[in-house]
């Protein structure tokens, strides 16, 4: 070391001295040459000790052989004693982690018995009277010598295929290190230890020393392959390298290397080393690789995993990963969300339904469970809690209107339900206060999950007063249609537009004939009893029209107008009656009251009546009338002799006869019995009234035939004129002529006589 | 028995027959041969990388693995493209699912010393496996030479017994690849052409039927797995490779260093390229058809939408 130290100075002295000048003669250099003692330090020396040799000589440098073991050979390293170094490819491969290295300068081809290999591997080792070992997985649990953790054949590779064999020796093997491979093979041979891992040629070596070694081991899991000279028990290697450290200079490197290639397999150097030479570097992958999979150094630390290294290898997990958590957290917030609209819309529902102004109810087998206000208040409850859990003829009376009983119209009504169909119908409540309700209710199936059942949706729609409204409508229809009055509508401007059966009836117009068609009205009015209707809201009158078959008749009509909801007016109501009959008998009974029955004269009533008038007349005119009084002679002894019949016919026939000698203007009466009287209106002169009383006393002697019999009776007349000097009234008048008829009768019948004050 | 054992052996019997009415009991039967590019799938056997659900029937030459494809006894198989092209042909539609090697110098022309140029080879008797790869090398080599197929005496054989025939003198020239070219070279054989010189054309793959694609994915997949699996460990761990190669081969490790000289062992990556829509394969096999149907090696042209498939392709081999 001290003289390498020597030549450097002295390089660098000659350097500075001769100012960049290159010595073309170096001085002898020393190259160490570290060899690993696999096996007996002497044992690595005697063989390796030519190989310096010859490369001293090849390369001109002095090369100095050092053997060492693994921690004497890392020491040495580490402190840069050595040049060259020749160590297994496990041991390589730490080496080269802990320091860069150049690289593999070469790889020694080791040489047996004319058979030359670059590959290593490793071979398994037990006692051949070990009948309880014969494949790898028999190792498991036993105990193992090997010479170390870095050794490529006496570790790794036999590990390797032990772990492929499914025995991890770090965890089921006993391990014992032992430095070199003869103590390995000792340890077994001794029976110290089960098994023993050594490199490829190291058993043949032991061999050549020991033959019966031959016998006393086995090779357990042996791999045939022709062309490799050792027994191996694993898969191949690279053989050993030769590496130069990185403080060598190239020019050392390459005379080393070229002194290295040169070596023939016949040169003694090779012959003594049992190699055949070097090759060039062979690739190390594969010893790599198996430290790798063996966790060793340098590969021991397990790769630290960064989360790039996850996302390269996991890409596709981590992604979809990732977008489903995203996924999951998006469809969470949306059903999260999704799940508070619902509430809000539920409870918005449920106060929808709740405060709805239809009752509303919920039937599950056959009884509320759940109900609205609405259908509380319908029924007059309180609370909801009076409906819940009963049913429909909880609330209702016994029997429906339509005959059925409410609990049988209920179950009939929930079946159809049941089956699928909407039921409508009406029904009748009882409500709290006793008082009935009419509804319209409804009753839908709700499908809800998990129920067999549907559930019943029940609506009730409350038509109470629609029901009374229809009974009053019907009852006016009735009362329309039954009115022995014939009524009748019209639109505004009097066209019938209905009519009920009596209008037919009285007006012999059928409906189709009368709809369309104008009312019977006034004819001379007509439109002007439209007018006045319509101006006063009524008009009422009688008037005559006629029958469709052509009889006369009278009707007394009321006209009402109809008013819309704007105050337009929109129809007319008329109602009348036929009052022809009525008619008639108010004129018969009028008759009856101012006609004498028996002659059709005006009776006394009605005289009194036209003598007050004719005598307004004659002081209105200014001229004088006569009443004259008139009274039968000698009548009884006819009624007695020839009956009342002829007494009768005989006042009849007197009657015409008196009647017909007396103008038209003038009035005869007959007061009663045979007493009759008469008004001479406008009598000019006392001349021509003499001889109309003449007339007239002719005219009743006259003899009559009656009942088979000629009768012949006088008449006693007395009359008086008027206006007289005093004011008198129609029975002074009357008297006064009565009075002279008296004095006509005193006179001696058959005479007339005018009334004078003295005369009475 | 009691009741609750019963009921144990019960659920067992049901999910019994539950999976044997399943594919489980049907592998996919895989025919292979020996050749270097096929190694990564008896690698992957070797060390149980290969699923259950693949079965290598492990034939002599090519003809085992084309002829059980077409009787139907095989749903999968290692071919060379011409080879699963003619399979094709003759009625059962494949896929080819990956490309486990491309020949660069692996099919090969050795001739006898006197011939010394492709053209020389007018007239002489070539021996040549025309049911297989070979056929397409020696197009290859006549169009190159500038001949055609009635120019020279074509000698339809197998390439395990070319060595015999050129010992005896009934050929000239062979179109083989290892190891039968090396037992020629040693009888004194040149080679003058090999398919270095025709790069990308000679491809080596893994065909399924159509069937078996479609109602065997999974096995499919695990198929090619397997292939990457064990191609993974020749690349990588060659050290180790070789000897199994060789051992399996009966040849030496350094012939098995020669051998994988001669190919290219594309990657995921390649694969997924050669493999692609309207790709080099898809490429390939045109030029193939129109070779073959040209010189009657084959009758119909296989009608296909896709004949490459990468989709069963592992995404990585991590």
């Amino acid at each position: 070391m001290s003289r390498r130290l020597v030549g450097c100075c002295l390089t660098v002295l000659l350097w500075s001295v001769a100012g960049g000048w290159q010595p073309r003669v170096q001085a002898q250099q020393d190259v160490t040459l570290g060899i690993f003692a696999y096996r007996p330090e002497p044992v690595i020396q005697e063989r390796y000790a030519q190989l310096a040799d010859y490369l001293s000589r090849e390369s001109g440098l002095t090369v100095r052989l050092q053997v060492l073991n693994q921690d004497a050979m890392n020491r040495a390293l580490s402190a840069n004693q050595i040049d060259f170094f020749l160590t297994n490819p496990s041991h390589f491969l730490v080496i080269r982690s802990d320091r860069s290295l150049t690289g593999v300068l070469a790889t020694v081809q080791r040489e047996w018995q004319g058979q030359s290999t670059g590959s290593i591997g490793g071979v398994i080792l037990v006692r051949a009277a070990r009948d309880d070992i014969d494949g790898l997985s028999d190792i498991r649990g036993k105990s193992i010598a090997t010479p170390g953790m870095f050794f490529l054949g006496g570790y790794q590779s036999p590990a390797l295929e032990l772990k492929d064999a499914g025995v991890d020796i770090l965890r089921y093997n006993r391990m014992v290190h032992l430095g070199n491979h003869d103590r390995v093979i000792r340890a077994v041979q001794a029976g110290d230890v089960d098994v023993g891992f050594v490199r490829t040629g190291v058993f043949e070596e032991l061999v050549l020393d020991n033959p019966a070694l031959m016998t006393e081991l086995k090779i357990i899991n042996r791999q045939r392959l022709s062309g490799f000279p050792f027994v191996v028990s694993t898969r191949l290697y690279p053989e050993w390298p030769l590496v130069s450290l990185p403080h060598v200079e190239s020019r050392v490197v390459r005379r080393i290397a070229s002194a290295l290639f040169a070596l023939e397999p016949d040169h003694p150097a090779a012959i003594a080393a049992s190699i055949s030479g070097f090759s060039p570097p062979a690739d190390y992958q594969s010893v790599e690789q198996l430290a790798r999979t063996l966790r060793m150094s340098p590969y021991d630390q397990v790769p630290r995993v960064t989360w790039l290294d996850v996302l390269s290898q996991y890409r596709v997990w981590v992604i979809t990963v990732v977008v489903l958590f995203v996924l999951l957290v998006i469809s969470s917030f949306w059903l999260g969300r999704k799940k508070r609209q619902l509430a809000i819309e539920e409870r918005r529902l449920r106060e929808l339904i709740a405060s709805w102004p239809q009752p509303m109810l919920m039937i599950r087998q056959g009884a509320f469970v759940d109900c609205n206000r609405a259908a509380v208040v319908l029924l007059g409850y309180n609370s909801e809690a009076s409906l819940l859990g009963k049913g429909l003829p909880a609330f209702s009376p016994d029997k429906q209107p339509d005959g059925m009983l409410s609990l049988q119209k209920a179950d009939a009504s929930m079946r159809q339900v049941a089956a699928g169909q909407v039921v409508q119908s009406e029904w009748v409540f009882e409500r709290s206060d006793g008082s009935e309700i009419w509804v319209d209710i409804t009753l839908a199936p709700v499908y809800e999950q998990g129920q067999d059942a549907p559930s019943v949706l029940c609506s009730w729609y409350d038509i109470t007063r629609r029901k009374h409204a229809e009974e009053r409508q019907r009852l006016a229809l009735r009362v329309f249609e039954n009115a022995r009055e014939a009524i009748f509508i019209t639109d505004a401007h009097g066209v019938v537009v209905d009519i009920n059966d009596a209008y037919s009836e009285i007006t012999g117009r059928e409906h189709k004939v009368a709809v369309g068609s104008l009312p019977p009205l006034p004819l001379d009015e007509g439109s002007a009893i439209l007018i006045a209707a319509r101006k006063h809201g009524v008009w009422s009158g009688e008037f005559a029209s006629r029958h469709r078959k052509g009889h006369p008749t009278i009707l007394s009509l009321t006209l009402s107008s109809v008013f819309d909801d704007h105050d337009e007016l929109s129809h007319f109501v008329g109602v009348f009656t036929d009052i022809t009959q009525l008619k008639e008998t108010e004129k018969q009974l009028r008759t009856m009251a101012h006609y004498d029955a028996l002659t059709g004269l005006p009776n006394r009533v009605l005289f009194s009546d036209r003598l007050q008038q004719s005598m307004a007349q004659a002081r209105r005119q200014g001229y004088q009338l006569a009443v004259i009084y008139i009274d039968l002679d000698h009548f009884k002894p006819v009624n007695d002799a020839f009956g009342h019949d002829a007494g009768d016919g005989l006042l009849i026939e007197l009657a015409r006869r008196m009647r017909a000698t007396l103008r038209e203007e003038d009035t005869l009466a007959r007061l009663g019995g045979d007493e009759f009287a008469a008004i001479i209106v406008n009598v000019s002169d006392g001349h021509t009234l003499n001889a109309l009383l003449s007339r007239l006393l002719t005219t009743v002697s006259a003899a009559a035939w009656v009942a088979g019999h000629s009768v012949e009776v006088s008449a006693s007349l007395g009359y008086t004129l008027y206006p007289q000097d005093c004011e008198l009234d129609g029975d002074q008048l009357l008297r006064q002529a009565d009075q002279a008829m008296y004095r006509a009768k005193r006179d001696g019948k058959n005479r007339y006589c005018k009334f004078s004050d003295s005369s009475t | 028995m009691n009741r609750r054992h019963f009921l144990q052996l019960s659920v067992a019997a049901v999910s019994a027959i539950g999976v044997g009415g399943c594919s489980g009991t049907a592998p996919l039967r895989t025919g292979i041969h020996p050749w270097i590019g096929y190694e990564p799938l008896y690698l992957a056997e070797e060390f149980g990388w290969l699923s259950n659900s693949v079965h290598l029937l492990k034939g002599a030459a090519a003809s085992d693995s084309m002829s059980g494809l077409l009787s139907g006894e095989l749903d999968a198989a290692a071919l060379t493209l011409d080879e699963a092209l003619r399979v094709f042909s003759q009625g059962i539609p494949l896929r080819i699912v990956a490309v486990t090697n491309v020949s660069v110098g692996a099919d090969m022309l050795v001739v006898k010393p006197s011939i010394t140029s492709l053209g020389s080879l007018s007239g002489r008797a070539i021996g040549v496996e025309l049911g297989g790869v070979s056929g397409v090398l020696l197009f290859a080599v006549l169009e190159r030479a500038g001949l055609n197929t009635d120019q020279v005496s074509v000698i339809d054989l197998p390439v395990h017994r070319h060595p015999e025939a050129w010992q005896n003198g009934i050929i000239d020239a062979s179109i083989c690849y290892e190891p039968t070219a090396t037992a020629l070279m040693k009888a004194g054989g040149t080679r003058l052409f090999d398919s270095s010189q025709i790069p990308e054309t000679i491809f080596d793959t893994l065909v399924v039927t159509e069937q078996a694609a479609r109602r065997q994915p999974e096995a499919v997949r695990d198929l090619v797995y397997g292939h990457f699996r064990g191609l993974r460990h020749l690349v990588r761990s060659m050290h180790d490779a070789v000897y199994r190669v060789a051992t399996r081969q009966g040849i030496t490790p350094d012939a098995v260093h020669q051998s994988l000289a001669t190919i290219m062992l594309p990657e995921l990556s390649a694969n997924q390229r050669y493999l692609a829509y309207h790709g080099r394969i898809e490429v390939v096999a045109r030029r193939l058809t129109d070779v073959l149907i040209r010189e009657g090696l084959m009758e119909t042209r296989p009608v296909y939408d896709r004949l490459a498939d990468p989709s069963f392709l592992p995404r990585s081999m991590s």
